[in-house]
């Protein structure tokens, strides 16, 4: 069945992109937010999930890539697509300049230090002159979500695209060689600072797209939802529940979480937060794999997969 | 693998069936989406509870006459969570796809900011009674009107009455936070500081959601100033109330608040440190304020403390005069038609449980801000243009009280 | 003066930002979970002796320890029913279901507790005296006490009792843990209790000084991860000495540069720690 995900995948792909010829507003608006989180995702999954390396700090480029998109129409009235590419060229800079360090550390304390590196943007753009501070940006009004939606919904094409593409090539295994045993793939004549960078800025552009894209959509920008570690968590639990390392699992983990997250809210307001936390806390138990294990069984599975799941992992 | 693309065709097919139309007879339905959850949901109840009792007591009385038809409100309400992000996609779902006539707004001004965008792109009024930040009403947006009064002069009225009490303060430390709201507020308080002759001794500002403020405190009582002067959010007057006493930080004369001494919640945390503490309010439960429905401000508290166990305070009855207000401009225009129903918004002038309610420009309320003080527990209404209230002035020292 | 108030009030403060990460610390060395959900329990220890204190009237200082005791059963309880389960699996996936775990308990907080904020105000909360022209607050002075007496208990089982001695055997290696007779689950769940307990104590304490909401958990558990990283895994008193390092630095930049940089230097501080000394960060007991 392998080789009909591809050409399903187009034909989705190709389905959606007419989706605003029908589908209301409030759809519209749902997925805009959805095909961005799962962009998102999709990029965390570069070096989160074929590198391993978990990263707290993507959201860093998400916030400038808002921030270059706010300050460039807000502040000095130029058009949006300059304000993109501004928000890219700062993203990326930002992965070279942070990334050769940064990526020396290993395991939990890259993971903090990425949390860090986004704790302390958040509190450096609540000082800066030219990004008003804490105040926040507004950006001028534009009514044309169909434009918003195709717009993401390319972005994440291209970013699923890349992604296939480096499921498929050296570049990918190199980094998969670095998830599976860094010192190894050292030896193995794999550069491993170099590909670990490069992934790095391969996120941040997509992720810095993303940014811009909300942040005009959105028509306000300020610190605390543009370096938002929760929104960082959430690129990776939609990334790892779909399947980290996978081409289409971080896609469609994050539909699917994005949709029972809309409708818990709709349904059940009060207590939609706190089942989210339990849904995160089952799947985590249930299938550490992500969905993308789970279905990639077929038929084969049955409930001992999760007891399996279970005992492998317990003490 | 083919599992999850099922998946993905299911919400696909749910995405069309999801455009269908929702039809109403002689109900006017009034969309807000507020917080219920979440960080600010201690705020967002008011809002949550003063729509329901104003939209229950309209009705009570009768409804809305519109061309010789009447019609009952029906408010469609929705939990942010405190979530911009999910708030601003339910005004979407509110306008276009449960088909609200009208939006009553969240609270708090970076929700308005964004949730506000979505009236305005749908040609949809907004009265919101939540947010008063200058960036909400100076994009020249024309379906936006709220019932807060603009950030800059909420110190008048207070900086007023200091002029007129002996001693008279010379020295003052303003405090502010450094979200949108509270820089406007420090903005305009210098400017006001500046006119009644006073000195700025300590100038601070601290990042929102800061817990402590020993170092601040510590430069004011360094300073030995007369006053402070203070604006924030409710838990961090809290906070730094608090400090204050526990490092023995004592002004000359006297300390004041832009949020917090009003609320119930902050005399319960704090007992009887809260004493002498000023704070303002555009509002106060007085019977002096006729009300159509109500009667008066006094009979609107007293039904609302019934109803929900607790009291209300200027957040509540901002948001039953944004109800209101659909109420007259609708009756005024003789129509449901969002442009109608705007203009006629913009020209309203009448008399409610909040205020004598009337539109700038730019789509704000302008109102005096009364202040207010904690005596003995009480919350008592100290001055406006005129003392109401003999203020308990200076403020002793900690350990001499 | 001006200065040595300032660098007073740090080092107070500094006290309860290390019990605040002595329990995060335990955990992550021992038990190589990095706990996300750190700062949702603190916050619940300071519920715990919110009502302790506001329905059965008991003074807070007293409450802490039961307060402790109670989070205690709740932190055992916690790693044996839900963490031990994943206990083996990749790192990633304890970030995540630890993550989780913090959503779940901040709304569950949100619906038992409502989000009024609360304050643990004892009549004595506000006290203070002076010394040689400084002004020592009561509670604070007390927070910082309980801190170092906490740390000294902590080092004292972790370095001299039997117990302590499996959960260093624990943190090295878990076969060589099973030698000591202890069935490593049961030895799991009371270390993860006792990281609670510690969680508790400074809850309740936090709650004296500052206030209470629901939603405290997720800047706490950022502060925490600051404090253990800089103060290191390794021994109670140096994650005390993270804590004080941090609230002078604080303190000082709130004096000298602004309030509103307290955050870039904190975290900046963090960064930098890990980038510069590496090695600082090892996993050990």
């Amino acid at each position: 069945m392998k080789r009909f995900i591809l050409p399903a995948a187009i034909v989705i792909a190709v389905f959606m992109a007419f989706i605003p010829g029908f589908a209301s507003d409030t759809m519209i608006q749902f997925w805009i937010n959805a095909l961005l989180l799962a962009t998102l995702a999709q990029a965390w999954n570069i070096l989160g999930g074929f590198g391993g390396y978990v990263s707290f700090g993507n959201s860093v480029f998400y916030g400038l890539g808002t921030y270059g998109t706010g300050i460039a129409m807000a502040t000095y009235h130029l058009p949006f697509g300059v304000g993109l590419a501004i928000g890219v060229v700062l993203a990326v800079i930002g992965a070279a300049v942070v990334g050769l360090p940064i990526l020396r550390l290993r395991g939990p304390y890259f993971a903090i230090a990425t949390l860090g590196l986004n704790g302390a943007m958040l509190a450096i753009f609540s000082n800066l002159s030219i990004a008003n501070k804490n105040i926040g940006l507004v950006l001028p009004l534009t009514r044309n979500d169909t434009m918003f939606y195709e717009l993401s919904l390319g972005l994440l094409v291209l970013c699923t695209a890349t992604v296939w593409w480096v499921s498929r090539s050296r570049y990918g295994m190199g980094l998969i060689a670095i998830r599976e045993d860094e010192d190894a793939a050292g030896t193995m004549g794999v550069n491993a600072t170099l590909y670990k960078v490069t992934a790095l800025i391969l996120a941040s552009v997509f992720t810095a797209v993303a940014g811009g894209i909300h942040a005009y959509w959105f028509t306000f920008v300020d610190p605390a939802s543009a370096f938002d570690s929760t929104l960082n968590v959430r690129m990776v639990i939609m990334c790892v529940f779909g399947g980290p390392g996978t081409v289409f699992g971080p896609v469609v983990g994050s539909f699917v979480l994005s949709a029972v997250y809309e409708i818990l809210a709709a349904q059940i307001s009060t207590a939609a937060a706190l089942l989210f936390g339990l849904v995160i806390v089952l799947a985590v138990i249930f299938m550490p794999r992500g969905l993308a294990d789970v279905v990639g069984r077929g038929r084969a599975l049955s409930w001992r997969y999760f007891v399996r799941n279970i005992t492998e992992n317990r003490l | 693998m083919k599992k999850s693309l099922a998946l993905s065709a299911a919400l696909l097919a749910a995405t069309a069936l999801s455009a269908l139309p929702a039809a109403a007879e002689n109900v006017i339905t009034l969309g807000a989406s507020v917080q219920m959850t979440g960080a600010t949901a201690n705020t967002g109840r008011y809002y949550k509870d003063a729509y329901a009792l104003a939209v229950e007591k309209i009705n009570a009385a009768g409804g809305v006459k519109v061309g010789g038809k009447t019609y009952k409100l029906k408010l469609d309400m929705l939990d942010n969570q405190s979530d911009v992000n999910l708030s601003v996609r339910q005004y979407v779902q509110l306008v276009s796809s449960d088909k609200v006539n009208f939006l009553l707004g969240p609270f708090a001004s970076n929700f308005v900011i964004s949730d506000s965008s979505v009236a305005e792109k749908y040609q949809i009024p907004m009265v919101e009674g939540g947010g008063s930040s200058g960036q909400i009403f100076s994009r020249g947006y024309k379906y936006v009107f709220g019932t807060l009064p603009p950030a800059g002069n909420y110190y008048g009225s207070t900086l007023e009455m200091m002029g007129k009490l002996k001693p008279t303060a010379k020295t003052v430390a303003l405090v502010a936070a450094d979200d949108s709201f509270d820089v406007s507020v420090a903005k305009g308080t210098r400017k006001l500081i500046k006119k009644a002759g006073m000195k700025i001794a300590v100038d601070e500002s601290y990042a929102e959601n800061s817990s402590d403020f020993s170092s601040i405190l510590t430069k004011i009582k360094a300073a030995k100033v007369d006053s402070i002067l203070w604006s924030g959010h409710e838990t961090e007057a809290l906070n730094f109330l608090r400090q204050m006493k526990q490092l023995n930080v004592s002004p000359a004369d006297m300390y004041a608040f832009t949020v917090g001494v009003p609320t119930a919640d902050f005399r319960n945390a704090l007992g009887k440190d809260a004493n002498y503490a000023f704070g303002m309010t555009t509002w106060l439960p007085d019977a002096s304020l006729k009300d159509k429905w109500f009667g008066d401000a006094a009979e609107f508290a007293k039904e609302y403390k019934a109803k929900y166990g607790y009291d209300p305070d200027y957040h509540a009855a901002s948001g039953a005069a944004d109800v209101e207000t659909y109420v007259y401009a609708i009756e005024k225009a003789g129509s449901l038609n969002p442009k109608k129903v705007r203009d006629a918004i913009a020209s309203s002038n009448f008399d409610s449980l909040y205020a004598k309610v009337k539109y700038g420009s730019n789509g704000q309320i302008n109102l005096p801000q009364i202040v207010v003080q904690i005596q003995d527990g009480q919350l008592k209404p100290v001055y406006t243009d005129h003392f109401i209230n003999k203020p308990m002035y200076p403020a002793p020292a900690w350990d001499k009280r | 003066m001006v200065l040595a108030q300032i660098l007073l009030n740090g080092v107070l403060l500094g006290g309860l930002y290390g019990l605040m990460a002595l329990g995060m610390a335990l955990v992550w060395g021992v038990l190589n979970i990095v706990n996300l959900s750190h700062g949702a329990l603190i916050m619940l220890g300071g519920y715990v002796t919110y009502y302790l204190f506001t329905l059965a009237g008991i003074d807070p200082f007293v409450a802490l320890p039961i307060a402790m005791v109670i989070m205690f059963c709740f932190g055992f309880a916690l790693q044996w029913g839900v963490l031990n389960l994943i206990v083996r699996s990749k790192m990633l996936n304890t970030l995540l279901i630890t993550f989780g775990l913090q959503v779940v308990l901040t709304f569950t907080a949100q619906l038992l507790f409502t989000a009024d904020f609360r304050t643990i105000n004892p009549t004595y909360a506000g006290n203070n005296f002076p010394v040689g022209g400084l002004t020592v607050s009561v509670v604070r002075l007390a927070a910082f006490l309980v801190a170092i007496a906490l740390a000294s208990i902590l080092w004292f089982v972790l370095n001299r009792l039997p117990l302590g001695r499996a959960i260093r055997a624990t943190a090295q290696n878990l076969t060589a843990a099973r030698l000591y007779g202890v069935n490593p689950r049961v030895l799991y769940a009371v270390t993860f209790g006792i990281g609670t307990a510690l969680a508790g104590a400074a809850g309740g304490l936090y709650g004296m000084i500052s206030n209470l909401t629901p939603y405290i958990g997720a800047s706490l558990t950022a502060k925490s991860f600051v404090i253990a990283i800089i103060g290191g895994l390794s021994n109670p008193f140096y994650v005390i000495f993270g804590g004080i390092f941090v609230g002078i630095a604080e303190s000082l930049t709130a004096l000298y540069i602004g309030p509103t940089y307290t955050d870039v230097i904190s975290f900046g501080l963090l960064v930098v720690v890990l980038v510069v000394r590496p090695s600082r960060a090892v996993r050990a007991a």
